[in-house]
């Protein structure tokens, strides 16, 4: 997909972002600027602390930039729009007093939809999910894999042209993980919405994305954009792909070693 | 910073629209802050109360009755539940049930079975001192890893060592917390019954002092008696910390 | 029922009725004085004489306590709705709230019934007095303590504030507030029976208190078994409501 023109989908111009801790300020972010076309699958690696999270609450409109601008079809974005991007948290952040059903139906409630049509699109969803069988489940009856499934379909229900993922595959386990993404992709292609996706992990990364954007360590910049025009699903063991996770390493283990030595 | 001085401002106020009320009330009903002092002076040189002395010892030696024989009943009431499962799983129950009963309900028939003099206040503070502590013996030992146990047991300790060197020190950060309530709490018994009905003892001036309008004795005797309880539970706390401080 | 929960059972009817007979016996064997320890089978019959003063006192308490436990529920998760979210206002009043909770409120018995007077008021006052405090301070906790990942979340979907507390804060504290009508209510009785004792005309703390003035023994054991069971089944009522409507918490208690 890498021939849209005209204006970008995403448009994240100059953004820098300075937090206040008991240490001093903390910059997080430093002139970063970005856009993202629509229908990519794009995902923002780099060293704990690089302002990963940051840059993706910005999108969701939960953090606000010190400076720059973030812009959204056309819109400057001044706080979350349950219409423009729905977003997936880290530690799923179900509401444990929902059921499976209850928890995916949550945005639409807030939107005010009537009960059945959102009880009928929570169900359709259940499927895609797998999560049939669980539906009338509360969250601490649900594995972790499952738990983040609940969390995606609590975002894919408000059918937001964007979603945002800040490492939602962090706490599984590998092999569960590995089996997120398949899905995760499978669902991604059938409904090709736009996706900015945050992770810690290399692998995921070069699976997953079209393209994957390599942050610097504290202060967060943006290092090097690499792009992945590869077919999907991706044989890991392809030569194209072992060379461009080489590279993506190189760039990466350069910015973890100096957050280390930083930190 | 900022929110001492607020909360310093909020205390300040409340103590000048105590005043204000204070002044412009009937004296008979509301005292103000300034006549309080006065009042605690002539307590505190024993001139409004002269056996102000011997009712303070009295009260105090009440509460440490109580509360010794709370100690000593809760701490064998609550290992006997604790310890074995049939037993525990019994009277478990019973004890939280009895627990959910606001105890004053027993006080009437204490008074009724020892009369008004002291013993019925040390057997209401008892009664009030028991349940926390039986509580958190029982709380603390189902608390203790069984797996320390079975440890000790394989290198041989009989089961007194082993309630001494495994049970009590695990189950410590829980038993101190529990005794701390049950002092707060005998000691407000061993208070409310001799408010309720005595002839000695500090509940007993205070409820002397109400009976006559003596308002500002009154306060000064409250004063004096929060001071009291204040130190009480000052001690426990200070005992809790270093224990808690030694388990962890 | 496991063969454990059987022996449970039959342990804890066989020990009341083993208490009760012994008492009976050394009852009747003359062992106690009857005007101060009275025959389980004369508690029983004073049952039916003191029955309809007893139920009626009873009554008289439970309309206070319902007052008092109305009063004390709104103003404590009110006040802890209020505390729990503003963080400069818990700062600056949370001491004092921790201060008046773990004072003891028998001190100021005097002095309401000086100013409210005997009956009906005192009663509800003090008793308001006493279930208020708990259910506030723990409110206050539960407002604070909420998860802030799930108030992100919210507002993330677009919640506006009202629904941030109708649908995040409201439901996280629901285990919190039923914990603390649990408290309150058997201190909202407890201020209740002591007023009604200390200067009450009517209501079971008086009934209590002039029984034993009496020397109604039999009675008096009587009318304290009947307010026990009462308060005894108001409280495990509450438990299970708990157990209800926090069923999502799975076996947290």
């Amino acid at each position: 997909m890498g021939g849209h023109f005209g204006a970008p989908h995403i448009l994240i111009d100059r953004v820098d972002k300075r937090y206040a801790t008991s240490s001093g300020p903390v910059d997080a972010l430093r002139q970063v600027s970005l856009t993202v076309a629509a229908g990519e699958f794009c995902t923002l690696i780099g060293p704990s602390g690089c302002g990963k999270s940051t840059l993706l609450g910005m999108l969701g409109g939960l953090v606000t930039p010190d400076a720059g601008r973030v812009v959204v079809d056309g819109r400057p974005v001044d706080g979350p729009d349950p219409r423009r991007a729905a977003t997936v948290f880290q530690d799923a952040g179900l509401f444990p007093w929902r059921t499976t059903l209850e928890n995916i139906e949550f945005g639409l409630e807030l939107q005010g939809v009537p009960r059945e049509r959102r009880r009928s699109v929570a169900t359709e969803l259940l499927g895609p999910l797998g999560l049939r069988d669980f539906a009338g489940k509360y969250p601490r009856e649900l594995s972790g894999g499952m738990r983040q499934r609940v969390a995606i379909g609590r975002a894919l229900a408000i059918d937001t042209p964007i979603v945002l993922m800040d490492e939602p595959f962090g706490a599984l386990d590998e092999q569960t993980r590995l089996l997120m993404g398949e899905w995760l992709l499978d669902i991604w292609r059938r409904t090709r919405k736009t996706v900015v996706f945050v992770t810690h992990s290399l692998q995921e990364a070069v699976a997953l994305s079209t393209r994957v954007v390599v942050m610097t360590a504290r202060p967060g910049r943006i290092k090097t954009v690499v792009e992945l025009p590869l077919p999907y699903p991706r044989a890991m063991e392809s030569a194209e792909l072992v060379t461009l996770r080489a590279k993506l390493w190189s760039e990466i283990r350069e910015e973890s070693l100096r957050a280390m030595g930083e930190a | 910073m900022t929110v001492a001085l607020i909360r310093i401002v909020i205390a300040a106020v409340a103590l000048g629209a105590w005043e204000v009320v204070g002044r412009l009330g009937n004296p008979l009903l509301y005292v103000p802050p300034s006549a309080v002092l006065p009042a605690l002076g002539r307590l505190l040189t024993l001139q409004s109360y002269p056996d102000l002395g011997e009712n303070l010892l009295l009260t105090l030696r009440e509460i440490a009755i109580a509360y010794a024989l709370a100690i000593a009943a809760g701490i064998g009431v609550g290992a006997a539940l604790g310890l074995n499962r049939l037993v525990g799983r019994a009277y478990g129950p019973i004890l939280a049930a009895l627990y959910a009963v606001p105890a004053v309900v027993w006080y009437p028939s204490l008074m009724l079975f020892f009369g008004l003099d002291a013993v019925s206040k040390i057997a209401f503070g008892f009664l009030l001192g028991f349940f926390p502590i039986a509580l958190a013996v029982l709380a603390g030992i189902r608390q203790v890893n069984p797996q320390l146990v079975t440890v000790a047991r394989a290198f041989g300790a009989r089961s007194v060592t082993v309630f001494r060197k495994v049970m009590l020190p695990a189950m410590l950060f829980t038993l101190v917390g529990g005794l701390r309530t049950g002092l707060a709490l005998t000691v407000i018994g061993v208070i409310v019954g001799e408010v309720l009905g005595s002839k000695a003892g500090m509940g007993s001036l205070i409820n002397h002092a109400y009976g006559l309008f003596r308002t500002a004795d009154y306060v000064a005797l409250v004063v004096v008696t929060l001071v009291l309880i204040i130190a009480s539970d000052a001690v426990a706390g200070a005992v809790e910390h270093r224990a808690r401080r030694w388990t962890s | 029922m496991d063969e454990l929960s059987i022996r449970v059972r039959l342990l804890q009817l066989t020990s009341v009725a083993v208490l009760l007979a012994a008492w009976e016996a050394i009852a009747r064997a003359g062992w106690l004085d009857p005007l101060f320890v009275p025959a389980p089978s004369a508690v029983a019959g004073a049952l039916l004489t003191v029955g309809a003063t007893a139920l009626a006192g009873l009554g008289d308490t439970l309309a206070k306590t319902a007052v008092a436990y109305v009063i004390s529920v709104v103003l404590g998760v009110g006040g802890g709705l209020v505390l729990g979210s503003l963080r400069p206002v818990r700062q600056a009043v949370n001491p004092f709230v921790i201060a008046l909770y773990g004072m003891p409120k028998i001190l100021v018995l005097p002095w309401i019934v000086l100013l409210l007077g005997f009956g009906t008021l005192p009663a509800i006052v003090y008793g308001a007095i006493h279930g208020v405090f708990p259910i506030l301070v723990l409110v206050t906790g539960a407002v604070r303590d909420v998860d802030a990942t799930l108030l992100t979340v919210a507002r993330a979907f677009g919640a506006r504030r009202r629904q941030l507390y109708w649908k995040v804060v409201l439901p996280a504290i629901v285990p919190t507030v039923l914990t603390g009508m649990r408290l309150g209510i058997v201190f909202c009785l407890l201020g209740v029976l002591i007023v009604e004792m200390f200067a009450g005309v009517r209501g079971m703390g008086h009934v209590l208190g002039s029984l034993a003035n009496g020397f109604r023994a039999p009675e008096l054991f009587a009318a304290t078994a009947l307010v026990s069971a009462a308060s005894i089944i108001i409280v495990l009522s509450l438990d299970a409501l708990n157990d209800r409507l926090s069923h999502w918490r799975g076996d947290a208690r």
